[in-house]
């Protein structure tokens, strides 16, 4: 019981520092991403390495092929930014920061048609996820990551 | 069988009947010194009755009076003691310190217990994005619906977004 106490008072006392450096000025790495099933996957992309085993879980497809992305340095938490491929754009609008992670306003175009709109807070140490729509044989993933 | 120090004694008492006495005093070896004996017998025995006679009490009622009020006081203490029975030596014996002390700990480490999981809980929530709200325009996709969930490994925050309208394969074109 001791230790669990310890165990806990210092899980409490860690955890402030914790959140307020993932608040720092950071990488936001953002990516459309095209799933499929085929045969012989190849390797997803770098970005994807650590989140691989869990998109092929949570959405059943083998191979992850990137057609769009940007990265952006956050400073004061407020910078909008993009990343598109051909025909899809993801517009994000950083609109400041807190200890639980950076306020993003997100809004998925197909060409000029706005598709998705969404309100998230993103935080470092939990990627975002939206599932867009089928394409093909396959689906359109958007990922946001805290690098 | 009577002894002859038992029918002695009889016989200064005047217990033996009269053939009894009459065979004893036959068979006395010193008859004078025998009757000598018994008067000397009575004589201290009526000596003592005298000395020993009980004493009339001059102050009887008095003394009465005293004895019943001592009595009804001693009873009325008893009975005290009785209808209020010691509190200190009745509830904090040992045995009851001891459970107070246990169940108190025992409170103690629940609430505790409550306290840093519910804690633990905010901090977890802390760790995760979170989606605030979503939007899909009816216009565009009527059939669209969207939940939200967090997958147990990588802690990732999923948006899913059903019902959105198919697109061929060239539009996966980088």
């Amino acid at each position: 019981m001791f230790r669990f106490l310890l165990v806990a008072g210092a899980g409490i006392l860690f955890s402030n520092p914790v959140v307020t450096t993932a608040t720092a000025a950071e990488h936001v790495w953002s990516g459309l991403v095209v799933a499929t099933n085929v045969a012989k996957p190849e390797p997803p992309p770098a970005e994807l390495h650590r989140l691989d085993r869990t998109l092929r879980a949570t959405f059943g497809y083998n191979q992850f092929e990137l057609i769009g992305q940007a990265r952006k340095k956050l400073v004061n938490g407020n910078e909008d930014w993009m990343a598109s491929s051909k025909h899809f754009a993801l517009h994000v609008d950083a609109q400041g920061e807190s200890a639980e992670g950076y306020r993003l306003n997100l809004q998925l175009f197909q060409d000029k048609t706005l598709l998705v709109e969404t309100e998230a807070k993103l935080n470092k140490s939990s990627p975002l996820v939206i599932k867009g729509p089928q394409i093909g044989a396959g689906q359109l993933l958007l990922l946001l990551v805290i690098q | 069988m009577k002894t002859f120090e038992e029918k002695f004694t009889a016989w200064i008492d005047d217990q033996l009947s009269d053939a009894e006495r009459a065979q004893f005093e036959a068979a006395l070896p010193d008859r004078p010194a025998a009757d000598a004996e018994k008067e000397q017998a009575h004589k201290l025995g009526a000596f003592l009755k005298e000395q020993l006679k009980t004493r009339a009490m001059a102050n009887e009622e008095f003394f009465h009076h005293q004895l019943r009020g001592r009595i009804a006081r001693e009873k009325a203490d008893e009975s005290e003691t009785q209808s209020l029975p010691d509190l200190r030596t009745t509830w904090w014996s040992i045995r009851r310190l001891l459970w107070a002390g246990v169940t108190s700990l025992a409170i103690f480490v629940v609430c505790t217990f409550f306290v840093v999981r519910e804690k633990q809980t905010q901090d977890q929530s802390q760790y995760l994005s979170q989606i605030l709200n979503a939007r899909v325009d009816p216009a565009v996709s009527p059939d669209a619906t969207v939940s939200i969930f967090q997958t147990k490994e990588d802690r990732v925050t999923v948006l899913w977004v059903d019902g959105l309208k198919s697109l061929p394969s060239d539009y996966a074109a980088k």
